[in-house]
């Protein structure tokens, strides 16, 4: 069956806005489930044949992802202070194609833990915050892990680590080959004590539903796949749903507003086509997964007479609770070489830290994982310590990057009220929309968190033999790619923007899934948990339409 | 990007014939269409023979600033790579829209160098020694951390944007660009025997 094409005036089932890691799920899964799903996306749609190995398109040109010319953006710490508009990375950096950051993500794919759906009841409640424990469980979620795992393609050894959730199902592909960073992690763990395990990955080690073994060529971060080995919904859930003959993938088609009726109910979306001409989708549900922070934009650009702060935000919650994950980052240097530029990213990863450890002094839990950074471009610009950034102790860097490799520790955020996405007051948009304000600060156990995690990658680097280790100065967040808690699910609808099932308190037929619906950050790499939320929803949300509670 | 006998045995040579059988069956048509569009896109299009934006005088002062920052020695360095040539083409093309400000920074830098070393025409007419310690001075500029980021780009960026002439950078930091490797990848994971599960590693004798 080929994919739907839907004629203008078409009123179809469920309009989907974004085609990323949760957008490209619930597509899937709701044409599967027989329903008429068109699905917009703001940017272009890519080939494997598209993608290159060119760094400075990549990650100096910003090709795949979002342009601050047309999509402009502003950031402050607080509230008090003027935001200014972002120049060079974007503070929300996301990849507006089909598949969204699914196609140029690292794919690092691990499960939440239990303890992340709970925390707040384990610890009780941290002041100044708005640490709340999720209204589902590991429990109710897991079999959608699983189904992640199985349907998206993840590889894997189940049981490797002794931290790891329990699971009904071992991985559906073997571990990706280990890497010398790996290997040397992996020394150095074991000598402190630790537990390094293979990391999960969502790349197919080995032939997997008609799509190629990863062939190791070492473009993953900030690059599309062109061997289709890289689990992107753009070569997984993208084409299963065009393939029921139910759903329509629409590229270049940028959602402006939601529109409701009197009634109180979605209606369908305003959109602007490529040539910048406006049109209106009819749809019986609008189900949102634009990303952590375009999600709160939209439902706040949304706002009319009926509801003046925004869609679904009675609550006022939306775009508050930002959340990003932290990271620090290790570099070091050993004797022989580990040719890092080869293979995926990450092969190792340490979660000792996973739980919230009160003797620390502070809230938090993370790990460390081995990896090289970005690509040579990027390492010789960032990884250099002060004293060695030109010159002869530079260039002698640059020869060492054959064996180096970079320990990355990964860790908690804490939602705070006050860290937020809203709607620049004066800034707009190259379609005259108010440009997409960030506002926010790290809590401050967020970042000894990570300095903890660093302090660990220091230590296991040296149990490894390092010749030199340094570390990279833990900044405060100006942003990043990890989009989360701005629309967060809860069952008290003063205090969240969506049911347990995704469905927002205010607006019967409007259904929010992506990061935003995170209740906490989880230790970092949200999107495995991002599909398997959307995998959650897209079971309920049909179930709803088929029983006519929709 | 035709699976063609040429293709296939160019392919085979580029990837140093390492390649597994058993992988390389299951795999074929993906790979051959992988290493065929980017080769195109890889093969070094750029012509170092002319300048698009800078002047002579420009030219051979960025070039000198991009031979301290990477120097030349024992293994080549910015200037080998053509860096300058990278410099001059992504602000005659990709980047014009930063060339007037590009300019008037480095027409600044040297009226300053000019004005600090009187009787010496230019900064690449200073010693080595000369310019590092002028550029000492400078390192925390703008128009310093500038030049540092395109000579990072212009060393190891596709050779088609003008820079890393020969893949003289790719060289330097011992990068290859190939679009599929097999283990072992390097050194440290050549003689690793395996994951050992945590229960039995509990079980060896200490």
């Amino acid at each position: 069956m080929s994919a739907r094409k839907f004629k203008p005036d078409d009123t179809v089932d469920f309009v989907v806005v974004g085609s990323g890691a949760a957008g490209g799920v619930m597509a899937r899964e709701l044409s599967q489930a027989g329903f008429e799903v068109l699905v917009l996306e703001q940017g272009p749609r890519f080939t494997a044949a598209d993608f290159r190995h060119d760094e400075l398109a990549y990650w100096f040109n910003g090709e795949l992802t979002n342009k601050l010319d047309t999509n402009p953006q502003t950031f402050r710490k607080t509230a008090a202070d003027q935001a200014q508009r972002v120049t060079e990375f974007p503070a929300a950096w996301y990849a507006p194609n089909v598949g969204g950051s699914s196609v140029h993500f690292t794919a690092n794919f691990w499960r939440f833990h239990e303890v992340d759906f709970d925390e707040r009841s384990r610890l009780g409640a941290i002041p100044g915050t708005t640490f709340s424990d999720w209204p589902i469980t590991y429990e109710e979620l897991e079999p959608y892990y699983t189904k992640v795992e199985w349907e998206v393609g993840v590889s894997g050894l189940a049981g490797a680590s002794p931290f790891d959730p329990w699971r009904s199902k071992p991985y559906p592909m073997p571990p990706l080959p280990v890497k010398s960073s790996g290997v040397l992690l992996e020394r150095g763990a074991r000598k402190m004590g630790w537990h390094p395990y293979p990391a999960p990955m969502a790349i197919a080690s080995v032939p997997y539903k008609d799509r190629a073994a990863c062939a190791h060529c070492g473009f993953c971060i900030g690059f599309g796949c062109e061997m289709q080995a890289k689990s992107s919904t753009l070569y997984t859930m993208i084409p299963e749903a065009e393939a029921t003959g139910r759903c329509e993938v629409r590229p270049l088609s940028y959602v402006s507003r939601i529109e409701t009726n009197a009634a109180g109910r979605a209606t369908g979306v305003a959109y602007f086509d490529q040539d910048r001409r406006e049109h209106f989708q009819k749809a019986r549900a609008v189900v949102v997964c634009a990303n952590g922070a375009e999600t709160a934009r939209l439902l706040l650009l949304s706002a009319n007479a009926k509801f003046p702060d925004g869609l679904a935000n009675s609550s006022g919650y939306v775009g508050t609770n930002l959340m990003f994950n932290t990271y620090a980052q290790i570099n070091a240097l050993f004797e022989h070489e580990l040719n890092e530029f080869k293979s995926a990213q990450v092969t190792r990863v340490v979660h000792d830290w996973y739980d919230c450890d009160p003797q620390r002094g502070f809230y938090g839990g993370g790990g460390i994982d081995s990896r090289i950074g970005p690509m040579p471009i990027a390492w010789s610009l960032f990884a250099p310590p002060p004293g060695r950034t030109w010159g002869a102790g530079f260039k002698s860097l640059l020869e060492a990057l054959p064996r180096a490799m970079i320990v990355a520790g990964h860790g908690t955020s804490l939602p705070l009220a006050t860290n937020r996405i809203d709607l620049d007051p004066e800034l707009k948009d190259a379609w005259g929309l108010p440009a997409l304000r960030m506002t926010y600060k790290d809590h401050p156990d967020d970042l000894a968190m990570v300095r903890y995690l660093q302090d660990r990658g220091v230590e296991s680097m040296h149990a490894a033999g390092a010749l030199e280790v340094w570390k990279e100065p833990v900044a405060e967040s100006t942003g990043g790619p990890h989009l989360l808690g701005t629309a967060r699910m809860g069952n008290d609808p003063r205090t969240s923007v969506v049911d347990k099932y995704h469905r927002s308190h205010d607006i019967r037929n409007l259904f929010v899934c992506d990061g935003s619906s995170f209740v906490t950050s989880g230790r970092g790499q949200p999107t495995m948990t991002i599909q398997a939320l959307a995998f959650r929803a897209g079971d309920h949300i049909a179930q709803f339409a088929r029983r006519g509670e929709i | 990007m035709d699976a063609s006998g040429t293709s296939r045995r160019s392919f085979l040579q580029a990837s140093g014939g390492t390649l597994g059988m058993a992988w390389l069956a299951a795999s074929w048509p993906q790979v051959v269409a992988a290493a065929e569009h980017a080769h195109q896109r890889v093969s070094d299009t750029a012509d170092r023979s002319k300048l698009r934006l800078l002047t002579p005088a420009q030219a051979r002062d960025v070039d000198a600033i991009a031979s301290q920052i990477v120097p030349s020695g024992a293994t080549p360095g910015a200037h080998e790579a053509g860096v300058v040539y990278f410099i001059d083409q992504v602000h005659a093309g990709l980047w014009q829209e930063n060339a007037a400000e590009f300019v008037a920074s480095l027409t600044e830098f040297q009226a300053k160098c000019a004005r600090h070393h009187p009787g010496v025409a230019q900064f690449a007419d200073l010693s080595f020694d000369d310019q590092t310690a002028y550029l000492k001075h400078l390192e925390h500029t703008p128009f310093f951390g500038g030049m540092r980021f395109l000579t990072v780009l212009g060393l190891l960026a596709l050779p088609s944007y003008g820079g890393n002439a020969d893949k003289l950078g790719w060289k330097l930091v011992g990068f290859v660009d190939q679009h599929a490797w097999q283990p072992p990848f390097g050194h440290y994971d050549a003689g690793y025997a395996g994951f050992v599960p945590y229960a039995k590693v509990a079980e060896q004798p200490s």
